[in-house]
């Protein structure tokens, strides 16, 4: 029968479940018949469980996720980001689009999964390049300097289209990760909004559709063997006019 | 590094390491004692642990990631509250005067704490009453629930001296607890 002297400094351990089986079996045979032993097990026991209850159960805040991850990209880039837009960036709205082209299969995803990751994703960049003031890493109006400076850096060829004469100007590229894989970002301002052209590959046979996520609407829609996704705050009409000035300039 | 591998790298390390963004938080939250301290704190680690992340092995990453947290914390209290860090061989010193002292003066501060509180924050504020190395083995064992081979990974510490902590922060805190719960 274990003693007092050899159950004391277990106590602890055996609350905490580092005891080996044999240990604890002891053990909890001399507390269920030791007077001294047993309330101290108690105490113990309750002091964990007050803790566990209402002791303050920290959660990062909401902000901090995409703080951290804006952080790491401007760590990652190694430099500034080569554009800062003046003031017009803190105000802009934004759509975003990404341009798939049909090599599904070698992604990782496939299916409703893929279109709703995708999503996510192309969402998620769009944020973070307005937070990190990462919007562009080739800044340019120019398209013969923008198209060919993804040469080399992305399997991935977007389309060169200036859409100043539209009202859509070209303020450069970018590159970003969607699905593990680089994919060009082609960014374009609409007013006051920022506009983002992605190239991705596509998925199959996806129709037109719309999605509406984090205040953001997202169009997606293919062509030829290009598949589009817009995601913007911007007003329907402007929304609906660079679709359309997009895609007769890319066809 | 072309930067195409570096976004991968990015990648990676988000998927290794933010899993764990809220235990990262919680235990710099304990340790600065301050919600925009501790939001400053993590983020600094994060940016810190990405720069080691070639280091970093398949393993365990949520202790590796506490342990850059725990890290930047305790430079972060070096700089900014130096008086709270009191020696850690003070700490784990089991006979030392300065040991007793600092638990002594501790407890003073739990005790008119105490005297003035019964409201939902009286626990928090016997743990965060603490000195750090007490306190942090305290959250990660109840509220991260780490067992002692990884709160030693964390802290760096023998298993043994993980073991004298937890004691030490136990019985400092039921000192206060229970005392108040009996009355």
């Amino acid at each position: 029968m274990m003693q007092c002297s050899d159950a004391r400094p277990r106590l602890e351990a055996h609350l905490d479940n580092e005891l080996d089986e044999a240990e604890r079996a002891a053990l909890d045979d001399h507390i269920a018949s030791c007077a001294d032993c047993a309330p101290e097990a108690l105490a113990l026991e309750r002091l964990r469980d007050d803790i566990r209850a209402s002791a303050s159960a920290y959660r990062a805040p909401a902000a901090l996720r995409s703080q951290i991850r804006a952080a790491l990209r401007r760590d990652a880039s190694g430099a500034p980001a080569i554009a800062r837009g003046p003031g017009w960036l803190a105000v802009a709205a934004s759509i975003m689009i990404a341009v798939a082209l049909g090599s599904g299969g070698t992604w990782l995803i496939s299916g409703d999964r893929q279109r709703d990751a995708i999503a996510d994703e192309v969402i998620d960049s769009h944020l973070r390049s307005l937070l990190a003031e990462h919007l562009t890493d080739v800044a340019s109006s120019d398209k013969h300097t923008v198209k060919p400076w993804f040469g080399g850096r992305t399997e991935l060829s977007p389309p060169g289209i200036n859409l100043a004469a539209e009202g859509f100007p070209l303020v450069g590229g970018r590159l970003d990760l969607i699905d593990g894989k680089p994919v060009p970002a082609l960014v374009y301002r609409a007013g006051k909004h920022i506009i983002n052209v992605f190239v991705l590959p596509a998925g199959h046979g996806d129709h037109p559709e719309t999605v509406h996520r984090q205040g953001y609407t997202l169009r997606h829609w293919n062509e030829g063997d290009l598949g589009y996704w817009a995601v913007s705050d911007a007003s329907p009409d402007e929304f609906s006019r660079f679709e359309h000035a997009f895609r007769a300039a890319a066809s | 590094m072309n930067w195409i591998a570096q976004r991968r790298r990015q990648s990676r390390f988000e998927q290794v390491a933010l899993p764990h963004l809220d235990a990262a938080y919680s235990l710099a939250r304990w340790l600065t004692r301050n919600d925009a301290d501790a939001s400053d704190v993590v983020q600094e680690a994060y940016l810190r642990a990405f720069r080691y992340f070639d280091s970093y092995r398949e393993g365990d990453a949520k202790s590796w990631l506490l342990r850059i947290v725990r890290r930047t914390c305790y430079s972060w209290l070096a700089r900014n509250r130096p008086t709270e860090l009191i020696a850690l061989d003070a700490i784990d010193d089991p006979t030392g005067v300065n040991a007793a002292g600092s638990a002594q003066a501790n407890m003073g501060d739990t005790e008119t704490l105490l005297m003035n509180r019964s409201d939902l924050r009286r626990l928090d504020e016997l743990i965060e009453a603490l000195p750090p190395p007490l306190r942090e083995v305290i959250v990660l064992r109840e509220l991260q629930e780490l067992g002692y081979r990884e709160i030693a990974d964390v802290t760096g510490v023998p298993i043994g001296t993980v073991m004298s902590r937890l004691h030490r922060a136990r019985t400092a805190l039921r000192r206060g607890w229970d005392g108040e719960n009996i009355e």
